[in-house]
């Protein structure tokens, strides 16, 4: 199956962890701890990830950066389209995953060799 | 008085008169104040400044409007609010001081003038203020207190601006426009400005740090349309980190990852959806 990003390790550990809460709305550092990802990994997956759609990211409100004296965020946050797709594809990796894994174990020690 | 004055935001054909905020402050301040020539100030500049907004997204004629409504709170003169009215109306408009002077007459067009000349100087030096001050006829004066009031509306509206840009105006208010203020002896202004300009600068500490440096230095690698956004991103992650090995770390990881971020950044999106600066 051809996915619209490719699924590496960690677009789906981001993705995992983004799905936890679809809603949330999250920033960067949140997410690169929620992900378990250093940030230099994580802020390509997430441009990656903004560019075919699956997440939209949006400044704060300026104004409450104002009154706690910082500058503003940006969050990150699933789009609907996104939880939906990615909730799929992750679904489709561990049943391929799965199978293979059954694939494997049903095949009898030694007759591997043989049927080659 | 705050920042965003009631009915301003609406544009719908049913807003209120827009000076009425102004007009309400006059008539305690200077219940003899001349409201037709002020209107008829308000009118033209609105007609040059029609169809331009500032960064906040508001009509531009609302930053007059405000500038003129803080001198208003101060007992400023008919002519200053005219002025102030019109202040950007030279420097952003095609109307030139010849049309203003025609409708307006030389005082209020020399103070409009300069007003708009007085940005040719660099707003550093508070000793060299404190001489202009000291020797400045009184049209000196009212013109500082136009730019003291401009810039105090536009410390106002800071967070709109890019970064770089907030951390100039909040330097020179703190170290010209305070002592300005102090100078015409505007205690209330005063005040305003240097809480306005220390917030910001507090709010851009970590710029100036190695780390903060170092994350603005190499976002000049990624595609200029978005560097803006990741440097003011990362500044922000920079900030919610107590520790400063921890910021280090953080800027140590994330420059490891901005050569991708860069390649990312310029592939062509699937589906032509480009990520939004």
């Amino acid at each position: 199956m051809k996915y619209a990003i490719k699924m590496t390790g960690p677009v789906q550990q981001v993705l995992r962890a983004m799905l936890a809460d679809p809603a949330a709305s999250r920033y960067g550092l949140e997410i690169s701890k929620l992900a378990g990802l250093e940030t230099g990994t994580l802020y390509p997956v997430m441009a990656r990830l903004e560019a075919v759609g699956w997440v939209e990211s949006r400044w704060e409100d300026p104004d409450l950066g104002v009154r706690e004296g910082r500058p503003r965020r940006r969050y990150y946050q699933l789009t609907q389209d996104g939880a939906e797709q990615a909730r799929l594809t992750l679904a489709e990796i561990s049943r391929i995953r799965e199978k293979r894994r059954a694939t494997l174990s049903a095949v009898q020690p030694g007759t591997l060799g043989a049927s080659l | 008085m705050t920042g965003a004055l009631p009915g301003l935001a609406y544009a719908g054909p049913l807003r209120a008169d827009p000076l009425a905020g102004l007009f309400g402050i006059l008539q305690t301040t200077r219940p003899d104040a001349d409201l037709d020539l002020i209107r008829r100030a308000y009118d033209v500049a609105a007609a040059w400044h029609h169809g331009q907004t500032r960064l906040s997204g508001d009509p531009y004629i609302t930053h007059p409007l405000a500038v003129a409504t803080i001198l208003a709170g101060l007992g400023a003169s008919d002519q200053v609010l005219c002025a102030a009215l019109m202040h950007d109306t030279t420097a952003c408009t095609p109307c030139t001081l010849s049309e203003l002077n025609r409708e307006f007459g030389t005082e209020i067009t020399g103070l409009v003038a300069a007003t708009a000349a007085l940005d040719q100087i660099k707003y550093r030096d508070a000793s060299t203020l404190a001489q202009a001050i000291a020797t400045a006829k009184a049209t000196d004066r009212q013109v500082l207190a136009i730019k003291v009031a401009d810039r105090l509306h536009n410390m106002r509206t800071v967070q709109y601006l890019r970064p770089e840009k907030q951390l100039r105006k909040a330097t020179e208010a703190r170290d010209f426009f305070v002592p300005a203020a102090r100078l015409l002896r505007l205690e209330m202004v005063e005040a305003e400005l240097e809480t306005l300009a220390s917030t910001t600068l507090s709010r851009h500490r970590h710029a100036h740090t190695a780390s903060g440096r170092l994350l603005t230095a190499m976002a000049a690698l990624l595609p200029p349309a978005t560097q803006a956004r990741w440097r003011e991103e990362w500044l922000g992650e920079l900030h919610t980190l107590p520790a400063r090995r921890r910021r280090v770390c953080f800027a140590a990881h994330t420059l490891i990852g901005i050569p991708r971020l860069a390649v990312t950044l310029r592939r062509p999106a699937p589906g032509n959806r480009q990520a939004r600066p």
